[in-house]
Formats: C-alpha cells, structure tokens, sequence
C-alpha cells in the first residue's frame, strides 16, 4: 500500500516534472533520531515561500523523492505519528536532485504520563537517607526504555543500577543537573509536562548533538516555543497514588508565517492520594516563551518558566510501626492540630529559571546554538525542631513495644506487661489515640505556652537557595555527507546559599540560636553552644530568633565548571563510527558566614578567640594542628574532569545492527559529598578524588517486519566514590558525620526489549527484561565524626561493605546454635563470601505487556515481576568494631548478623491501560486515558529503605545489636484518569 | 460522551476524602487552646502509700489508689532526669516517668495526681547493714535488676499522671527548714520521715567528713572503663575518693572528666574495688584501646558526692549529676577549705542510708550567710 502510494507520488512528481521540464529534485531518508532507523509513512511535504507544492509519504526504508523541482531554496516539512514536526530548508542548484541523506525525526512520548512526580519523590525522600533514581527514558524505538521509562517507575527502577546523579539531564543544551549533588532537577520544571515534552533522549553510553554522552544516558529537553506542539490543549488529571487533581493548559502557536513561535503551558496539582495520609500538592506551574526565526538562518527564543510548590512529604518508619498500624503505607510526619491535618514536612519551592537560546544555521550542513539559562529562588523545607524537649516524633524507638519487650534476652529488654500498653496505643482505634499514632501539635502549642516565651518545639525550614548560571555552546557541522563534527563548550557557576530560618514559633515567641546538642558536652562553657559565636560576643547573649530569622547555621556553596567536548560521527556504508572527547575542571569551596561556637577559627586579626564569660579558649584544633574554622572561605578542592568515548555500530541489510561503544569518565567529587560536616565547618575530606568509570556496552537489535527486539549486555567499573551521611544520634547526643571515601561498584547485566507483532491486527506482545549484577567490590575507608568535637571518633577500613564471609559450621550445640570451625590459629575458617549490591533498585526486572489498537482505542495488560532488590547499607555495621560487640572479640555468628544485607522479597504486579480519543468535526479532539496500576493491590512492596545508624549495645553483653531498618513502600491499587481536550 | 467522562471524573473526585485537602487550603492553623487542669481528689496520702511497700518486695498495685501533690523538683538544670518528685504535706515521692525534659509538660509547683493502678512501688538505694533508700512510684521490673522501672510508655503516663492546677509562676513548694533532730535515720523511710523526699533546706554545714574508719572524704566518683560491661566488675570500675580526688566542681561533665584524666592526677588510682585491686592505675591504661580508636578508659560524665557535715557532725552528702548544666562549677575555694559554711535546699534523700541532698540548681547552694556562692 504504501510503496503503492509512493508510486503514486513518484508519478504526480513526474507528471509535474514533463510539465514544467525542470530537471531538479530533493531526495533523502527520514529516520529516527535514536538509532537511525527508517520512518515509514512520514509525510514529507515541499514548500516554496509557505505554499505546499507537493506532499508523500516515505516509504518503508524512510525514503522519499521530489523530482521536477526548479532550481531555488525549499522547505520541507516533515511530520509522522509519534514524533516531531521537523522543517528543514534546502536548496536546489543547477537542476540537480539534491539528496539530503537523513531527516531525523525527535519522538515524542505519546502516554501523558504523571512521570515527573515520581521523580520528586528523590527530592523527597533525601533527608531519610532515601535516595532513587528517576526513570526518564523515552525512545519510541527502543523496546526496551520505551517500557522501563514508565512501566517500571513505581518500583523505582534505576537503570542498570547506577546512581540518579550519572544521568544526565540538558536544557536545551545546557547541562543541568544539580551542581552540589549531581541529582536531576525535574522539580524545576515539574507540571509542565507539555513544555517539556520535546526532548532527545539517548541510553547508556550514547550521545548526541548537544553532547558527548556519559554512560548513563543524556536527555535533552527542547524547552522552546517552537519545539512545543501547536494548538490548544486542555486536561484534567486524576490519580489516587500521587495527588488527587491535575488541571493543565497550554497553548502553543507553532512557527507563524511572520516567523514568531509563542507558547504558554500552566498547570495546577492539587490534593492527596488515597495511599499516604498527610501527603498534599499545592502547585502551579508556568511555562512562557517567545520565539523569533529572523529569516532562514538564526533565531532567537526566550522562556521563563517556574513551578512554585508546596508539598507535604512522607516519612519512613520501621516494619514494627507498619504491622502495629496494619498500614504500610503509614506516615508518621503529620498529626492533628485543633483537629485538621498538618505536615510537619512540608517542601516549598519557588525556583524561577530563565533561558535564553540562540540559533545560528548558516547552511543546512552547519548549525551552532547557544544558550544561557539562569536559575535563581528559593528552596525550603520545613521540619520540627525542638530545644531541650522530648523526641516528638511519634514513632520515636522508645514508644514501641519493642523497647519494653524483645524475645531475645540479650537486648535487655524484658518488660512485656509495658509492652503490652505500648501495644495498646498503637493498634487502637480511635480520636483519643491519634495523639500517640501521629504528631501532637496540641502537645507541642502546649509546651510553648507553658515555657514562658522561649519556644521549646518549633517548625524549622532548611533552604538551600541557588543561583545558577550556565553558558553552553554547542556546534555540529557535517563535513561531509559522510561525516558530523559536534563540539561545544559549556560553563557554570553556582553559589548556593545553605541556612535554615524558623518557620513557625508554634504559639512561642522566639527560639534561642543555640546548638542544643552541644549544650551536654559543653554546659559550663556557653561560647561553645553558640551558633552565632560573633552575636554572643557582641551581645552577650546568644540571639533570639522570631519567625523568619536565620539560626543555626549558614553557609555558601560555590561551585565553577568549565568544560569543553568535540564528537566526530563517520559513516562508512553500513558502518558508522563515533569518537567524543571532554576536557573540563571543577572547582569548589565552602564559605561559612557565621561562627559557630564549636569551630571557632581564629578572629580577624589571626587571633584564638576566648570566650570572655569562662575564660575559656573556644579555638580547636585537628589532629595535625591546624585551626578548624566555621566562618569564612575554605580550601578550594580544584578536579579535572574528562571523558574519552568511542562507538562503533554496523547495519545488515534485514534489519540487523549490531553496535558496541566504550567510554572512560574522570567526574569531580560532589560539594555535598566532600565535607566532613558542611553543616559546621570547613573540613573537607581527606582522600578526595575524582571519581573514575570505566564502561563498556554491546547490543544487538532486530527491527524489521514489525518487530523490534533489542539486546544489550553493559560492564560498568566506578571507583573512588565518596559518601557523606550526617544524622542525628542520641547516643552520642549529637549530630554524627559518617564519610565513607573509595567506594567501587562493578554493574554488569543485559537488558533485553523485545515488541512482537501478533496475527490479529492492532495486538502486539512486548517482553523486557534487565538482568544484572550491580555490586560492590573493594574495601572503602571510613571516618565518623560528631559535630561536638574535632575529633575522629572512629576511623577505619570497612572491611564488611563489598562482602562478608560464610564460615564453615562443622556441628550445633544442643540449642541449634552452630559451631564453627577454625584453623590451627584459631582463626575461623572462611568458605566462601556474600556479595553486597547496590542498593534501591531491582536487580532482576521484567514485563511482558499485550497491547491492542484499534479505531482509536487502546488496551494494554501488563505483568511485572522484580526481584533482588536490596537495602542500602550503613557503614558502620560493615565495620569490625560493631561485629566485635561489647567483647572486642569478632566472631562468624556477629559478622552473619551485622554485616549481612537484607534483600526484598519479590514483588509481582498486575497492571492495565486503556483509553480512546475522539474527533469532533474534525477539528476537536476529546479523549482519556485510564490507567490501573497494582490490580493485584499488592501492599508490600519495598521500593527502598536504610539501615539505622546505630548500634544496641546492651550492657554487659557481648554482641551489638542493630537497630530496625526503615522503609518504604509501593502505593497498593490505584488509578490515573486523564481526560483531555485539543485543537 | 463527554457527559459520561465528566461524571466519572466527579465520582472519582468524591471518593477523595475531604481530610487530604485539609492541608491544601490551610493557609494557617489556628492555635489550639491551652490544656484544662485536672481536678481530683486524692484517696491516699503518699506516707500512706509507702505502707504497700515492704522491704524487698516491690508491689504492684491492683487498688485504685490516687495520691495527690506539688511538683518540688524541676529536670531543667538536668540534675533530676527523667523523673520528679511531688510532695504532700505527709512526704515525698519519685515518680519515674522516663521521658526527657519532663519540665516542659509537668511545671515546676504544679499538682499532679497519679492512680497509682498497675504501677508499682519499689525502692532504690537500700543496702543491708547501711540502711535505707528512696521509695519510688514506677513500672514493675520484671528483670529484677531494680525494684521498678520507668513508665515511659506515653499512654501508660498519660493514663496514670494527671496535670492538675500549675502553681503561681511555677514556683517550688516552699522548703522547710530542718532541724537536726529533723534528719532521717538510715533505717527511716518516707513512712517514718515525712522529709524524705521533700524539699528541705539544710542549714551550716561545713566540707568534708570523716567516716567510721577515721578518714576524711571530701569527694567520690566511681568511673567505669567501659560502661557497657558488667558495671559491677571489679576490673572494671575505678572509685576515686578520699582527700586527693581533684575534684573541685559540684560533678564533671564529660569534657572536664576528659581533661581531668588526661592531666594524670588520676594516674595513681587503683582499679577496681577496695578490697580487689588486681588491675593496675588509671595511668597504665588510660589510653589503650581495644580497637586503636577508643582509650582504654571511656570519657563520660561523672556524677559527684561532696561530702558535707552538719554542725552536730551528721554527714551530709551533695550528690550532683554530671549531665547537670551547672556540673564544672568550681566550688569556692573558701568552702573547700572549711573557712565558710553553705546553706542547701534540695530533695533530702537516703542512699545506703546516708543523706543525701540533690538541687535543682546552683543557686540552691548559698554562703550559711544565704549570699551566692563566690
């Protein structure tokens, strides 16, 4: 039919070329931009000065012919289903037919997805220690991202196990993951699902026109009018796992004759879900840009968009909490307050970003873009905190049965008539109980009124406001029908505010800017417990804070990035090649802006400062004698960066590619994994380096006749990865500082997609599969510090992290407890180790999916099964301190108990699809879509967690104990209704 | 179509509770209002109460029995933890709740009524052929290793201490002053004593005291090497006592533990108790550690007893906590040295049947002049 139809084309362009007798034409492939592969059925229309000449449909290769056209300059228009519109201009000379080789064709994600939420929940859940990875892949071409973009977002899948922070995410052109955390910002654009829905997509180590690529994926987001498609859209959201309501409208105006492209997008999410209590959205975001095709060869766009939020999050709390509540889902962040719902944890964003980009197409073989985007505002958190008061937290460890009672009498916990009342208080029903199940903002107003003005409990708001201003040039240039070139260059400077202000004083009238936790080590000695050590001294007093003053602690991050990239693309008949080098440097420092009593530093004049009311010197030192500062610059931490890439794929005739590509990436450590305690003072870590990945990928895939199936085997080596964890630890009374340098993981796994067509028209089959072993190798170095002191408390390797021993049981004693055998020495005797995997994401994914289209309807039914997914770990029970216990003597029984890491049970989930559009004269389009996920209502899927960082160290026992884990859990059954309305 | 789409969209719409929207147009809360104070009517008398409680035999109340009284004891300063003390005008009484900075919900002076149902009435401190200690309200213990144990449990407080009227201020309940006929015996209890666990003030009493053995004490504090261990194992406990203890403030915080172990003027005590010293000095093993990281003797802080005399020669010890805010207060080299007398008011309690006196806070020290200390 359709090489029918291009027949058909091939005769009217021939019918038109014996009229007009002009010997000239245009010629060329469309493809698609990920992996090249031939566009069927495009519409490829010609145009002179905005008049459609003529129009066909390319044929099964993607190839199309205009012949008879008249020497002079053209337009071609191209459009298919899926992707989007693509004008390109192209001259005719001296009568030739000009061939053009390849239109590539950007696809766009058909299903109007609530996918940028799930990524939010990373933000989310980062002050748990919670950390995901987002999941955007899109490639209609890939059968195997085109799935795992979306299909397996609820679980949280990461790809190939790698960390949120090695995919890359470009504006247009401009990189723009975060510059102190690496993590991707989707929350700066988050509800501006149209604005943003153009955007290049590649997989693994693949690049693109904008960059060279790393080894988890580049995605770049078009983010201009004019890659916004035109028309009026309108739809209205529902979904009962996120939040209740989406109300969504756009308008885009296409490129208009007069060569301006307009486009507004704004939404509003609104509501809860019926999974998690306490969780809100209250957003609105704004897309707004202008657009300006001077003439055939530069344009000029401008947008402003913002996403201002509020957002009240979810908490993870262990499994006892989750049983004794009958609720997995169970929030412990929010209570009643005179009887409405409040959050304690609320996010509120307002982080306007502006862009600004230029193009420049001197010639159809030559195209430089440049683009400045700065991103500015302000981003807060809200928590409790509270002064010389009791834990708050419902679900505190002592207000559980389990600290009254525990089986095993090594905890020293035997008191089951008391944990039969905490029993009680959790699993009753009832307006009374409320105030033990969740918080008791009555309790806390109550405190505050009672203590005379000082409030002892009150809402905090933690900011971490950047300024963010990015430069990036990017050029391609095809130097030959034969050869591309892409080069660019791209910098970045953040300064980023860090402090925290008092939100709500909660019926007090101010809070007292004073390090509580300090104040146990310290008491006599009040220039220590000071916050803002310069205030006390001047004032005598330590500052009372009202509602939206700073306190605690405030600090800059500043961080620089330069970096230059050059890509050359060759193609050799079938084989095509493509090598891309990178070469940059990374700087960044701390900047404190208060002195904190703890690390006071020296005065102005090079002075120790002495705290005139005890008389006392309050400037420490570390261990190799030099003065530990909280104010002012710190040493600049200067990396190279830089990349080295090369790939290589081959086409056989039927539809085969075979490609293989290997890369090697030097990236600089994160600001926010570099500082002992960024919190307090200027100590960076020692051994800090750059981070070194070497990986490797092979695929092979089949696209023909309807089918596509892809197979890709990946080996990825990363070394020398450093983590900071900082927390709270009533042990210690104290915040403590967990840093962890040379951390090496090995990710090896193939990825398998596969669409199958079936014999009845419309069904189709997909299958995918990810299979992969993502683990740690190699022992890291560990350091813990507590912010009371300059000391190490603990320093040393964690021997446990990559692995842990099995040991040989040669009996059990008379109570089944084993015995193990050991050497001459006495040593125990290892037969073989447990590997330890990277954390938070299913190991082994699959999903075989049936899809059926038809007259504008679709169906889909899909089964998803996940195992070996693990918890992350915590360093400290990896170490031979914590397997020693109270004895000092480490033995096989601890080592199995403390360093083992815990895996998830599998998880089966059930889930389908459906919707219809409709065309209302032609001209309206009204349809919806339906989803339902977890049919099954499956209620105990972990999709992550953490270990507690602490131990239980009964007295007079021998062993440690560890404290339970917490987690979190997929939403059980629910649904998304979205119902739009176009034209 | 359109019609039917809509429909289902405002049925989904309605199985939204109105509770998740709650916060989404809550711009602000209203501030609750302050808690009404509980009016009851105690049944018993605390002296009456101690009548339950035999020696040995932690008791476990079925009855329904409330006491009644002011709160005499704030754990602000910190030198009470986790419990308080109220009194009637017949004695005084811990009740062990086991939370943290209790001062923030239960007021200083405030009345407080306890139903005593399934609590239990236990003692602490007493020791064969030394005498008595406190009686106490708490939670049983079934470990044995104490005769109660905390409350703790948040609905077993709220269910059993009720908050009744705060007092003007917060104001303590006013202290009586004692006498020495007035002190208790170390065979007294809070049945026999009505100033047992009340707040007294004791007046002139002078530094150090010599014990039955003819040795002058002036301070003690028992340290441990490793807290976790068997804290009752000779190898592991350290007794510094007598003349020499360098010790000069009220009791040590850990950083002033630290720094007083460090400085070596411990490095000649023994280890272990008197009649076991098998384990070397302080000095031999003050920095070893079992893993390289830790000393061998763990840093923590160190609760004191000063020992004072009353002008007729009682002994009267001065027990402070280390976790105390005022615990490196040095005390005045004029009272050390015997040439002024200080005034106390505290909670008069028996330890082993000695008395010992717990503050509130610093300034219930003062000059037998009733000046401020220094």
């Amino acid at each position: 039919m359709k090489r029918l139809i291009t027949l058909f084309a091939a005769l009217c362009a021939s019918v038109v070329m014996f009229a007009q007798d002009p010997t000239g034409g245009i010629t060329g492939k469309v493809v698609n931009r990920q992996g090249r592969t031939p566009v069927e059925g495009a519409q490829v229309t010609v145009l002179k000065a905005s008049v459609a000449l003529d129009a066909v449909e390319s044929a099964s290769d993607g190839s199309f012919l205009f012949e008879g056209l008249e020497d002079g300059s053209y337009q071609l228009r191209v459009n298919a289903e899926g992707f989007l519109q693509q004008d390109i201009f192209v001259k005719v000379e001296k009568g030739f037919v000009r061939d053009i080789m390849f239109v590539t064709m950007t696809a766009v994600t058909t299903l109007d997805t609530t996918l940028d939420d799930s990524s939010f929940a990373e933000q989310d859940l980062l002050d748990t220690g919670y950390s995901d990875s987002p999941t955007i892949l899109f490639d209609a071409n890939d059968p195997f991202t085109n799935v795992v973009g979306y299909g397996f977002s609820s679980i949280r899948y990461k790809n190939r196990g790698y960390n949120s922070e090695t995919q890359q995410v470009y504006l247009a052109g401009v990189p723009m993951n975060d510059a102190l955390t690496g993590y991707s910002p989707y929350s700066l654009w988050s509800g501006l699902n149209e604005a943003m829905r153009s955007k290049d997509t590649s997989n693994g180590l693949a690049g693109m026109d904008v960059a060279p690529g790393s080894f988890n994926g580049v995605t770049n987001i078009h983010a201009v009018p004019s890659s916004v498609r035109p028309g009026w859209r309108f739809s209205i959201l529902s979904n009962s796992a996120m939040y209740r309501l989406r109300l969504m409208a756009n308008y885009a105006s296409g490129v208009l004759d007069n060569g301006w492209s307009y486009a507004v997008n704004v939404s509003s999410r609104l509501g809860g879900n019926d999974w998690v209590k306490g969780v809100y959205y209250k957003t609105l975001s704004v897309y707004a840009g202008a657009e300006k095709s001077f003439d055939d060869y530069d344009k000029l766009a401008l947008a402003v968009f913002a996403a201002p939020t509020e957002r009240g999050s979810q908490n993870a709390s262990t499994q006892e909490v989750y049983d004794l509540m009958g609720d997995n889902m169970y929030n412990s962040n929010w209570g009643y307050q005179n009887g409405k719902v409040r959050n304690s944890r609320v996010k509120r964003s307002f982080e306007p970003v502006f862009l600004a980009k230029y193009d420049l197409t001197p010639s159809e073989d030559f195209a430089l873009s440049a683009s400045l985007i700065f991103r500015t505002g302000r981003n807060g958190s809200t928590a409790l905190d509270w002064y010389d008061a009791a834990d708050p937290r419902p679900d505190y460890y002592r207000s559980l049965p389990s600290y009254a009672f525990m089986e095993d009498s090594d905890y020293n916990r035997q008191n089951e008539a008391k944990a039969a009342w905490a029993t009680f208080c959790w699993t009753e029903r009832g307006e009374e109980f409320n105030k033990y199940q969740h918080l008791d903002w009555d309790r806390l107003y109550n405190v505050n009124y009672m203590a005379g003005g000082r409030s002892k409990y009150a809402v905090e708001e933690r900011h971490i406001d950047q300024n963010d201003l990015n430069l990036a040039v990017n050029a391609k240039w095809n130097m030959t029908n034969n050869i591309t070139l892409r080069g660019g260059f791209n910098g970045k400077i953040n300064r980023t505010e860090y402090y925290k202000v008092i939100d709500d004083l909660l019926g007090g009238e101010y809070f007292l800017n004073v390090d509580s936790f300090a104040e146990r080590d310290f008491a006599a000695n009040q220039g220590k417990l000071q916050n803002d050590l310069d205030y006390y001294l001047e004032h005598g007093e330590a500052e009372k804070i009202t509602e939206g003053g700073k306190y605690g602690y405030d600090y800059l991050a500043q961080v620089r990035k330069a970096n230059a990239w050059t890509s050359a693309t060759a193609r050799f008949g079938a084989l095509t090649l493509n090598a891309a080098l990178s070469a940059g440097v990374e700087s960044f420092w701390r900047e404190g802006l208060v002195r904190k009593g703890l690390f006071a530093g020296l005065d102005d004049n090079g002075r120790e400062i002495v705290d005139p009311a005890s008389g006392k010197v309050l400037t420490s030192y570390d261990s190799r004698g030099n003065v530990i500062t909280s104010k002012g610059k710190s040493a600049v931490s200067t990396f190279g960066t830089g990349s080295a890439k090369l790939s290589a794929s081959y086409d056989i005739p039927g539809g085969h590619r075979f490609s293989a590509s290997a890369g090697y990436f030097l990236d600089a450590p994160k600001f926010s994994q570099s500082f002992i305690s960024a919190r307090t003072r200027n100590s960076l870590l020692e051994g800090l380096t750059n981070v070194k990945t070497l990986s490797t990928e092979l695929s092979y895939q089949y696209f023909n006749n309807g089918y596509n199936i892809k197979l890709t085997g990946y080996y990825t080596a990363i070394n020398d990865l450093s983590k900071v964890m900082s927390f709270y630890d009533d042990s210690q009374n104290s915040f403590t500082n967990f840093a962890m340098t040379g951390i090496n993981q090995r990710h090896a796994g193939i990825e398998l997609g596969a669409k199958i067509p079936l014999p009845v028209s419309g069904l189709s089959l997909s299958a995918v599969a990810a299979i992969g072993e993502h683990i740690y190798v190699g022992t890291p170095h560990m350091v813990q510090t507590v912010d009371n002191s300059s000391q190490i408390v603990r320093e040393g390797d964690v021997p446990y992290w990559s692995s842990h021993p099995v040991y040989e049981v040669v009996g059990t004693t008379e109570d089944g407890t084993p015995i193990y055998n050991q050497d001459v020495d006495g040593n125990f005797v290892e037969t073989g180790r447990v590997k330890h995997y990277v954390p938070s994401s299913p190991q082994l994914a699959t999903e075989l999916a049936l899809n059926y289209n038809v007259n504008y309807w679709f169906f889909e039914v899909n089964a998803q099964y996940f195992d070996r997914s693990y918890l992350d770990m915590n360093p400290l029970y990896r170490t031979d301190f914590a397997c020693a216990g109270g004895d000092g003597i480490v033995t096989p029984a601890e080592v199995e108990y403390m360093a083992s890491q815990e895996k998830f049970a599998p998880a089966f989930l059930l889930n389908c699809s459906i919707g219809k559009s409709w065309y209302i004269r032609r001209q309206y389009q009204i349809g919806f879509s339906f989803e339902a996920k977890n049919l099954l209502n499956n209620t105990g899927v972990r999709t992550g967690g953490y270990e507690a960082t602490r131990l239980i160290s009964s007295y007079g026992k021998d062993r440690y104990y560890r404290f339970d884990s917490k987690y979190f859990y997929m939403p059980g059954a629910n649904y998304m209704l979205n119902i739009y309305f176009r034209f | 179509m359109k019609k039917n789409i809509i429909l289902a969209l405002s049925a989904i719409l309605a199985f939204a509770s109105c509770e998740e929207f709650q916060p989404v147009f809550t711009g602000e809360y209203d501030k609750p209002q302050p808690q009404e104070p509980v009016v009851m009517t105690p049944n018993i008398t605390i002296a009456d109460i101690t009548s339950y409680y035999t020696k040995g035999k932690p008791y476990t109340f079925v009855e329904n029995l409330i006491i009644g009284g002011q709160i005499s004891t704030t754990d602000q300063p910190g030198n009470f933890y986790k419990s308080f003390y109220i009194q009637d005008e017949t004695g005084g009484m811990e009740i062990k709740i086991g939370r943290n900075a209790l001062y923030n919900d239960y007021r200083p002076g405030q009345t407080i009524y306890v139903n005593c149902t399934d609590l239990t009435i236990g003692q602490y401190g007493q020791k064969d052929g030394q005498g008595n200690g406190m009686i106490q309200i708490g939670f049983s213990d079934p470990t044995g290793e104490y005769e109660t144990s905390y409350i703790e449990v948040p609905v077993l407080i709220d269910s059993h201490v009720f908050k009744g009227q705060r007092s003007e201020g917060d104001q303590l309940p006013a202290p009586v002053v004692l006498s020495e006929s007035q002190l208790p015996k170390s065979t007294d209890t809070q049945k026999t004593n009505k100033n047992i666990g009340r707040l007294v003030t004791l007046k002139d009493l002078s530094y150090t005291w010599v014990d039955g053995y003819g040795e002058t004490q002036t301070a003690f504090t028992l340290l441990y090497l490793n807290s976790q261990q068997n804290k009752k194992a000779s190898s592991n406990r350290i007794f510094i006592s007598g003349t020499d203890t360098h010790i000069n403030t009220w009791a040590m915080s850990k950083s002033l533990m630290s720094e007083t172990l460090e400085s070596g003027v411990w490095d000649s005590v023994n280890i272990g108790n008197a009649n076991d010293y098998n384990y070397g000095k302080v000095g031999d093993v003050k920095y070893k550690g079992e893993d390289g990281s830790y000393p061998g003797i763990e840093r923590a802080a160190a609760s004191v007893s000063h020992y004072f005399k009353t002008s007729a020669g009682t002994c009267v010890q001065i027990r402070t906590s280390g976790f105390s805010k005022f615990c490196d207060t040095e005390i005045p080299a004029d009272v050390l040295n015997g040439s002024k007398h200080i005034n106390v008011t505290g909670i008069l309690c028996l330890y082993q049947g000695k008395i010992q006196m717990v503050v509130n806070n610093i300034d219930d020290i003062t000059y037998a002049d009733g000046t401020p200390l220094k």
